[in-house]
């Protein structure tokens, strides 16, 4: 019915994750943790998708889950239109983790080679060891004892284990943890290629300018929960609207005007506080809040500040209660 | 022999860029061989798990009166060789299933969780691996034995040198479970700390008697040794109270069977637990 681009025709119609009600729980000390709390998410194939929140958010377990890693507990999982487990043994999905152990005593070529024999039963085999140690970046390295590599090198190092099924989900959590600025830079650089060969991507992280730089669209977690999910400059103006505050003359009667003379648009996702002397509004049009501040009451003193990523995620973890 | 013709089908022709001629050997063999390399980057270690078994045999099968004395199809000498052997291969395989602990607590569990690598295939591996290191202390034994006087039909040599190998993936399976119940350094000392107890219950440093000797028939090394020594000894046991008791032949088969079964069986499960985050 559809024509499709991929060259693994069995697959081509299924999005590349469906997860519906997903629900994780893990016993901790004799009381229940529930690290995922009835997610809902759907990612098209050829995507490249950030998975943003804080620590303890539940972006781990998501991944976790949607690798075949961990069993739900409750809810549906499905790669490609298969069970997490079938897609990876098919070679359809691979990852770089944020806790993936390496072997200290092997070196770099050895351990591309130790984890290509793994993939020996796949019909299509694997990529070659020298293609992905290039592709990663690592073809000066491949003799070092991963003992001798640096946290950024080792990444390198999963990434290239990654590349080897020719996987058409690639899954990234916190894939720059242990990268120095310039690592990062280089890091995100290849990545861009891979997208741009059409491979779907996912990555967890926690820094918001990473999200923003590289991914089309954003879900942000809290709690266990998808907070706000959409196309990253949406979700963005959402997560750190700017903050406008301003003396005037009677706070609270202010800020009564602007809930009435602003419109939806800043409505939607502002929120307004008057102080004892100054009002403060967060806004994703801090434009029009400004504005209006200025030649309808009278304000003195303005300041325009960007809202924290921490005061986002408190904000919108706190709107779903 | 079974594979449908679905090499040709026209639709993959677009996938250019999978590879082609890459050899299809075996990822088992290749996998052994990485971590056959590993080991060998541990000089240290390798040297102690080979010389150890054979110090112990020149200890216990050379310099005692009895060594020379007949029993079965060979002399004492040879009996105290196959155990210590045993011992050997045992030590070597425990040490490496263990260490396979360290080796998932930091993560490597979950690096290999990510691949269509099959946890059987993960066991058989290890396994592999550890007959094969295994060998050389069972190897060097049997020569110092041959050097210094062990002496039985050629069967005897042949028959028991199998047992040895083959029941020494038994015991990988043991350490490796230690390794997964318990995933730290700790786990490969456990182990190892363990095999001592066990080789006093396998009636290999001194012959035990009365109901010792029947709780030993239970315990795994006892049916290891005992079937290696069947060759040679033809089931007779010298207690420690100088008599002369007769296992039958399904008494060390049977032993050997259910420990292999008990250990495969945790193991895997084990393993399957190891994929999670830890």
């Amino acid at each position: 019915m559809t024509t499709t681009l991929t060259p693994r025709s069995e697959s081509s119609t299924a999005d590349a994750v469906r997860l519906r009600g997903l629900r994780r729980t893990f016993a901790s000390g004799g009381s229940e943790v529930v690290a995922v709390d009835g997610v809902d998410l759907t990612l098209a194939a050829g995507s490249v998708v950030a998975l943003l929140g804080p620590n303890g958010a539940g972006k781990t377990t998501t991944l976790d889950v949607l690798l075949g890693l961990v069993p739900p507990t409750a809810g549906e999982v499905a790669v490609f239109g298969r069970p997490p487990r079938e897609a990876v043994e098919a070679g359809l999905v691979s990852a770089v983790l944020q806790t993936g152990g390496l072997l200290a005593d092997l070196t770099v070529r050895e351990t591309v080679e130790y984890v290509a024999a793994t993939y020996a039963r796949l019909p299509q085999g694997c990529a070659p060891t020298d293609d992905v140690l290039a592709r990663a970046g690592l073809a000066d390295l491949a003799g070092r004892r991963v003992s001798k590599c640096s946290g950024g090198e080792q990444q390198r190092l999963r990434f290239a284990l990654a590349l080897l099924p020719d996987p058409r989900l690639l899954v990234l959590d916190e894939p720059t943890a242990a990268m120095d600025v310039s690592a990062r830079r280089d890091f995100w650089a290849v990545m861009h290629e891979e997208a741009a060969r059409g491979r779907t991507i996912v990555f967890a992280t926690h820094y918001l300018e990473e999200a923003d730089a590289f991914a089309e669209r954003i879900v942000l977690m809290a709690r266990g929960r998808v907070v706000a999910d959409g196309p990253t400059e949406q979700v963005r103006a959402q997560a750190t609207g700017r903050v406008v505050s301003a003396t005037v003359a009677d706070p609270a009667a202010v800020a009564d005007a602007l809930r009435r003379d602003l419109g939806p648009a800043v409505a939607g996702t502002a929120s307004i506080e008057a102080g004892e002397r100054r009002v403060v509004v967060r806004a994703g049009d801090s434009d029009a809040v400004a504005l209006a501040l200025l030649t309808r009451h009278g304000a003195r003193d303005l300041e325009v500040g960007t809202a924290s990523l921490e005061d986002a995620f408190v904000q919108l973890t706190q709107e779903t209660r | 022999m079974t594979a449908n013709a679905t090499a040709t089908d026209p639709v993959d022709t677009t996938a250019a860029p999978r590879r082609s001629g890459v050899p299809r050997r075996s990822g088992a063999g290749r996998m052994l061989l990485l971590e056959l390399r590993r080991i060998s980057r541990d000089p240290v270690t390798l040297f102690f798990t080979v010389a150890l078994p054979g110090f112990l045999f020149l200890i216990f099968g050379t310099s005692e009166e009895y060594a020379g004395a007949d029993i079965g199809n060979g002399n004492v000498a040879m009996a105290i060789m196959i155990a210590m052997a045993g011992y050997g291969a045992v030590t070597a395989t425990v040490s490496i299933g263990a260490s396979s602990a360290v080796e998932r607590s930091q993560g490597w569990g979950r690096q290999l969780g990510l691949t269509p690598l099959r946890d059987a295939t993960y066991v058989r591996v290890k396994a592999g691996l550890a007959v094969l290191v295994a060998l050389l202390p069972v190897l060097l034994v049997y020569v110092l034995g041959v050097a210094t006087g062990a002496e039985g039909d050629l069967a005897a040599w042949v028959l028991s040198f199998l047992v040895l190998a083959g029941g020494a993936g038994v015991f990988a399976l043991y350490g490796l479970c230690f390794g997964l119940a318990f995933r730290s350094e700790a786990a490969v000392s456990g182990a190892s700390g363990s095999i001592v107890v066990l080789g006093f219950l396998g009636n290999i440093f001194f012959p035990l008697s009365g109901a010792m000797l029947t709780l030993a028939k239970l315990t795994p090394l006892y049916g290891y040794v005992a079937l290696a020594r069947y060759p040679v000894s033809e089931g007779y046991v010298v207690t420690g109270s100088d008599t002369v008791v007769h296992d039958p032949l399904w008494l060390p088969v049977t032993n050997v069977v259910v420990w292999t079964i008990l250990l495969a069986v945790t193991a895997t499960l084990l393993v399957r637990r190891g994929r999670g985050r830890q």
